[in-house]
């Protein structure tokens, strides 16, 4: 490989590129990893509440803390904030340090940063879990620990550019690029959903439009230019073979910046704004085809003759499953904002199909490749077990295309049936129960992948020091 | 017909602005810092030998970095 690669360029010597030995000490991702971890599982426990609920209503009905009302909320901010933005950020903290040949600018501040988000995880549980919430999708948290998590995303990003600062190479990897557009855009937007939805004068339809603002950018300019980072430098580093194009990638990160920002109108479409507000965010979520082309094509062509890699590398499972989940998900956005499409879809449990490809099928199987490549390596020891491994990624991808299948055909349908004045409501809500149940018995599934996969990362990390592996070194 | 929505949509369109203007702005930098030039695909090549401390994790090998 090495000399493949000064074949091709001849300036770059084995080493000259490496920065010197024993220089990432980790503590700050390991800390970030195994919590994320941990909160994946707890917050599964949640889901699988909730999505018991849609079958048998009654289950835990009459306890407060357990109302549906109080339940998705945190379901959805554990799962968004607790699992995936931590286990991004975790995996930041390792990657940016070795693109840039450096160590992290301040480990201690790191340490400090997760031990914040620990406590905001938690005063998030028992805060949603009594009742305190802004009732704005995705920015729930009441608005204190809303202000605390400014506050940890301040000192993870001073942490970053520091380091990127202090880089030895003058051209940054398209990695560096996403997580430093991701430290900047949350910014923008987290302020948004969070703050500015409060403003006075920003009430009903307002509040509505700014919101949905924030949703979809969360989405678009939070857990995907994290998720991508992610998964541009661990597709190459699993597969050990460089990225199809560097220069593609440049596009594709360029386009995303472009052109997302002004989606988040298509979720008010045929809603009480102006309609050429609604026909700008069409426009554009058309446009998101470019940058999401950019980034398949380069991933499907980086694997080119190495797709045999994928028998034996768990990493590598999840990290190509996520990026075909990644082009449909970015095929039904586009498609589902035209206003045709959208006037049956809209609202029906297809969204929920939708974004659970996006937040798990996409980002989360990303994320769980990075940890299962991350975690040996940072305690210095073999994953626990590769078998376990295995059934985790089977479990998550059979329960996953069983839940985002059940709830886009059930949506479809739904979507429909609400387009039938002569149905009566109640009937599509008594009609949908089939599709609930195979979205529950989806989602025993992967709460069982989510429980093998802690038990194989927290084993590996508990265990570090017996087996230890061996270094490679060039 | 009067659009009551033109508080959100004036601080939408201030913070596309706010954003696209960065953007113009890194971009442009970018293409001076030769990112679309003739040796923009060097990183990608950097990047996999890029943690000397990098260990085999998996006993059947696959995954870890190659030994050269
Ligand atoms: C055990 C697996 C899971 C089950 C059974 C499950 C179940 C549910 C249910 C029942 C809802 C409410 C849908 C509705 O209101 O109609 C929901 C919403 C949501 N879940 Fe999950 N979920 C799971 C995993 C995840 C994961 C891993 C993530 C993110 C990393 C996630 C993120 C979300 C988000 C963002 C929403 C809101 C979707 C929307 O606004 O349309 N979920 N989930």
């Amino acid at each position: 490989m090495a000399e493949a690669v000064k074949a091709i360029q001849p300036g770059i010597s084995s080493t000259a590129a490496v920065a010197s030995p024993e220089i990432h000490h980790d503590t700050t991702v390991k800390w970030f990893l195994l919590g994320a971890v941990g909160y994946f599982a707890i917050v599964g426990i949640i889901a699988l509440i909730i999505a018991a609920k849609f079958v048998w209503p009654q289950f835990l009905g009459t306890i407060p803390y357990f109302t549906y009302g109080r339940m998705r909320p945190l379901h959805v901010n554990g799962m968004l904030f607790g699992w995936l933005l931590a286990a991004d950020m975790g995996l930041a903290y390792y990657i940016v340090p070795r693109l840039c040949g450096v160590k992290l600018w301040s480990e201690k501040l790191g340490i400090a940063t997760s031990i914040l988000w620990n406590i905001i995880i938690l005063s998030a549980i028992v805060t949603l879990l009594g009742g305190y919430q802004k009732g704005l999708e995705y920015a729930d948290l009441p608005t204190p620990v809303a202000v605390l998590v400014v506050i940890a995303w301040v000192m993870f990003g001073v942490n970053i550019f520091a380091t990127i600062a202090t880089r030895k190479y003058n051209q940054m990897y398209v990695s560096t690029w996403y997580l430093m557009g991701t430290i900047l855009w949350t910014a923008f937007v987290y302020l948004t959903g969070n703050f500015a939805t409060l403003l006075p004068g920003i009430t009903g339809v307002n509040q509505a439009n700014l919101t949905w603002m924030y949703t979809h950018n969360a989405v678009g300019l939070i857990f995907t230019p994290a998720g991508l980072a992610v998964a541009y430098y661990f597709i190459p580093r699993a597969s050990n073979t460089p990225l199809f194009s560097h220069k593609l990638s440049m596009v594709g990160f360029w386009s995303l910046a472009f052109v997302y920002v002004w989606t988040g109108a298509h979720h008010m479409i045929h809603g009480p704004i102006s309609q050429w507000l609604q026909t700008i965010s069409i426009v554009f979520s058309i446009m998101l085809l470019i940058p999401v082309w950019a980034v398949v094509y380069n991933f499907i062509a980086t694997m080119k003759g190495e797709w045999h890699q994928l028998s034996d590398n768990v990493s590598l499972k999840f990290l190509m499953s996520g990026t075909v989940f990644y082009l449909l998900t970015c095929f039904q956005g586009p498609m589902h904002s035209l206003r045709s499409v959208n006037a049956i879809v809209s609202k029906t449990d297809w969204i929920p199909g939708h974004a659970h490809m996006a937040v798990l099928g996409t980002f989360s199987f990303i994320a769980m490749a990075g940890v299962y490549y991350v975690i040996p390596r940072v305690f210095k020891t073999t994953l626990h077990s590769e078998a376990a491994a295995n059934w985790s990624f089977w479990l998550f991808l059979v329960g996953g295309l069983g839940m985002f299948t059940a709830l886009w055909l059930g949506g479809f349908w739904q979507g429909w049936q609400w387009n039938n004045p002569s149905i009566p409501f109640i009937d599509t809500v008594v009609a949908l129960k089939p599709v609930w149940m195979v979205r529950f018995f989806s989602g025993i599934l992967i709460f069982s992948g989510i429980v093998l996969f802690l038990y194989n990362i927290w084993s590996t990390a508990l265990g570090s020091g017996k087996a230890q592996a061996e270094p490679v070194r060039s | 017909m009067t659009d009551f929505t033109y508080p959100s949509v004036y601080f939408s369109y201030f913070l596309f602005v706010l954003l696209a203007g960065g953007a113009v702005f890194f971009f442009v930098r970018s293409l001076k810092d030769g990112y679309l030039g003739p040796n923009s695909e060097e990183p990608k090549y950097r990047m996999l030998k890029d943690d000397p401390d990098d260990v085999e994790t998996q006993p059947t090998g696959a995954g870890a970095p190659r030994r050269p």
